[in-house]
């Protein structure tokens, strides 16, 4: 019997379609990365990249040369290019900003590996580590309102280079809170004005106890398919500690975190034979006094989060006009695969 | 530089590349592949598809279930049913309504290898006229609050089967990239008493770079926002709220256009996989003066990636007025 599921915070629909039900052999993976035999991302290879901008050395080696864990350096081709200050204008009825954002490119390992589960846990704490750094560093700019963090595991996007098959993530900063954030930040605010509570320490309470559509979870973080899932086998994996900004990950809960997500992304890689999929974290735009946009209960409505989501189904057109994603997999039934899978 | 364009509907921004713009020969992709499986859509296979639900083109008295131009028949693998009640029901924080909606493929033509860019004017006519009946049908039935036709071209725009068809879902709920869509027109006619995309064919009116075709009282013009390399739009130019309000005479200057459209996006980008979207006012909606009904064709040309999902921030690499200026230039 197909359902029609609402997202408790942003309020989109989701169909969930028992009569395309599929199970996960069906899915085709659709991997369109391929090896590169010169990989820029590699250690050795420092000078085929921009120069870094930050990079892990334990052992404190010279910049741009071998010996780091993480690297980063700023995006070849970047979403938005680095600017001096941003510039608005209007068009008619239309509105037009040119200028300034930051894309960077954080290289997650220095060997050749592809996807975050293939690392061994520390090295993923560093890659956190890594994260908190980038988004952190630019909390005073005044330049910059928000600061997104994203990976696309096994997608063309853009330009060739990035077809090379390199665990990496992305960060982009930018002078501009995106709608969509701004959508869930906005709907989370009402939330808590009914409620006096957090709607995703809601959804953490409600998933810990009903546990139907949970994939792992451990002290600090669980796991789960939300319950009205975009798409089939989409993960979610949440603090337990209320925080609205992901920069505040603490010493516990950094080596938990990189053990949830090993687990989870293994899982998915298990089941669905190495899946394409984007990750995509969900964390607080900065509070600097640039404006007064930010609303005062921002640091208890909000709470930041990760989003795994496999790419098995293509967007049609009933996606795109509707915004209602047609989900083949119940989460329910996604979950307990999961669960399932047997790891090696 | 990198230009932002904020969509002055919906508040979304697009970054644009107007430094190094990507050209209609740099886009490749997957060729369309053919199946050597039997046709269920194809005259003589009416058995293989459940009940028809309408049929055009068919000569009267015919003997033959075979000879119709544009068949409509249930899906027989629907994301919604019919039977389901709209039964609403919470689980904890959580919502959920049974399944109750429609969902119909309109059989485009008997004809397994001609898409709509290649048929007659006057058949994509009647293939207009087989979405708008099919609208005011089920219009009459209230539990009905949006009715989406879409079409799905190539796999890479979702089709599962290449027989030219088009899609129709009635659902019990106004999907909120439509409710957005809404909100953000009726906001513009609160401050100006004007509807904004009445503004935005006036301003292309005088500016004349977005524009596509402009003929038989229809625009296709490739929106200023544009979230996708040759994204474009048709909208009727006399102000109008639905689709289904559409008479006759309107459907024939509408195939003309749409006809002209797909062919020129055909032409210029090599057979793309394309996807397009009628978007109308929701059904019994109040937004008559507010709202403008219009098609959007987005062809398939680059993957949405991590980027756009989280942020519903596009990047379009190609800027829509050098989009149209390739279309106008093409074969249409």
């Amino acid at each position: 019997m197909p359902e029609l599921r609402r997202d408790p915070v942003l309020g989109y629909w989701t169909i969930i379609s028992t009569e395309r039900s599929r199970r996960p052999m069906e899915f085709k993976p659709r991997r369109l990365d391929t090896d590169a035999p010169e990989c820029p991302f590699c250690e050795g290879h420092e000078r085929q990249t921009p120069g870094e901008v930050y990079a892990l050395r334990p052992d404190g080696s010279a910049p741009d040369g071998p010996g780091w864990r993480t690297r980063v350096f700023l995006s070849k081709v970047p979403i938005l290019p680095v600017g001096e200050h941003v510039q608005r204008y209007g068009q008619g009825l239309y509105d037009v900003m040119e200028g300034a954002g930051r894309h960077e490119i954080i290289v997650e390992c220095p060997d050749h590996k592809s996807g975050l589960d293939s690392l061994e846990t520390p090295q993923i704490e560093s890659v956190i580590r890594s994260w908190a750094a980038r988004i952190n560093a630019f909390e005073k700019d005044p330049l910059f309102t928000f600061a997104f963090l994203f990976a696309n595991h096994g997608l063309i996007f853009g330009s060739p280079s990035d077809v090379v098959r390199h665990s990496r993530s992305q960060m982009v900063a930018m002078p501009i809170t995106p709608k969509r954030v701004k959508e869930e930040l906005l709907a989370a605010k009402i939330y808590f004005e009914r409620r006096d509570r957090c709607v995703f320490c809601d959804i953490v309470r409600q998933e810990s106890a009903d546990k139907s559509r949970m994939v792992a979870e451990n002290d600090s973080f669980l796991a789960f398919c939300p319950f009205a899932s975009r798409s089939p086998f989409e993960i979610w994996v949440m603090p337990r500690r209320h925080s609205p900004d992901f920069g505040s990950i603490d010493e516990k809960e950094a080596p938990a975190f990189a053990a949830i997500l090993k687990d989870c992304l293994g899982r998915l890689r298990t089941l669905l034979d190495d899946p394409s999929y984007n990750s995509i974290l969900h964390t607080a735009p900065y509070r600097h006094k640039k404006r007064e946009t930010h609303w005062k209960t921002i640091e208890e409505d909000y709470h930041w989060y990760f989003q795994i989501s496999p790419r098995l189904t293509q967007s049609a057109g009933f996606e795109w006009g509707t915004g209602i994603h047609i989900n083949p997999t119940p989460p329910e039934d996604a979950a307990l695969l999961l669960r399932e899978v047997k790891r090696g | 530089m990198a230009q932002l364009r904020k969509d002055p509907v919906t508040d979304r921004w697009v970054i644009v590349n107007v430094d190094a713009p990507r050209r209609a020969d740099t886009f490749h992709h997957e060729p369309h592949v053919k199946s050597s499986k039997t046709c269920p859509f194809c005259p003589g296979n009416e058995s293989m598809t459940p009940p028809e639900i309408a049929a055009y083109g068919r000569r009267a008295g015919s003997k033959s279930g075979s000879d119709w131009q544009v068949r409509v028949i249930p899906n027989k693998f629907p994301a919604l049913r019919i039977e389901e009640t709209t039964e609403k029901q919470a689980i904890g924080i959580y919502d959920k309504i049974h399944g109750f909606g429609a969902h119909e493929v309109i059989i485009d033509s008997p004809d397994h290898d001609k898409e709509l860019a290649d048929l007659p004017a006057e058949h994509v006519e009647l293939v207009l006229r087989a979405y708008r009946d099919r609208c005011l049908d089920l219009k009459k039935d209230p539990r009905f609050k949006y009715i989406l036709i879409f079409k799905n071209y190539g796999a890479s725009a979702g089709a599962s089967l290449e027989h030219p068809h088009s899609q129709l879902i009635g659902l019990p709920v106004v999907p909120s990239r439509v409710a957005g869509e809404v909100k953000g027109a009726l906001r513009h006619y609160g401050y100006s008493d004007r509807c904004i995309y009445c503004d935005m064919l006036a301003q292309e009116a005088g500016e004349r770079k977005l524009t596509v075709l402009d003929e038989w009282g229809f625009a296709a013009m490739t929106p200023f926002a544009s979230r996708f390399p040759f994204e474009t739009w048709i909208l009727p130019k006399n102000h109008a709220a639905s689709f289904e309000s559409m008479q006759d005479d309107d459907l024939r200057r509408l195939a003309a256009t749409l006809k002209g459209t797909l062919k020129r996006l055909k032409t210029a980008l090599k057979d793309p996989a394309l996807n397009f979207m009628i978007h109308t006012m929701p059904m019994h909606g109040k937004e008559e003066d507010t709202y403008h009904w219009h098609i959007e064709i987005i062809p398939q040309l680059m993957q949405v990636a991590g980027f756009e999902l989280g942020t519903g921030f596009y990047v379009n690499p190609t800027p829509p007025e050098i989009a149209a200026e390739t279309l106008r230039g093409a074969t249409g």
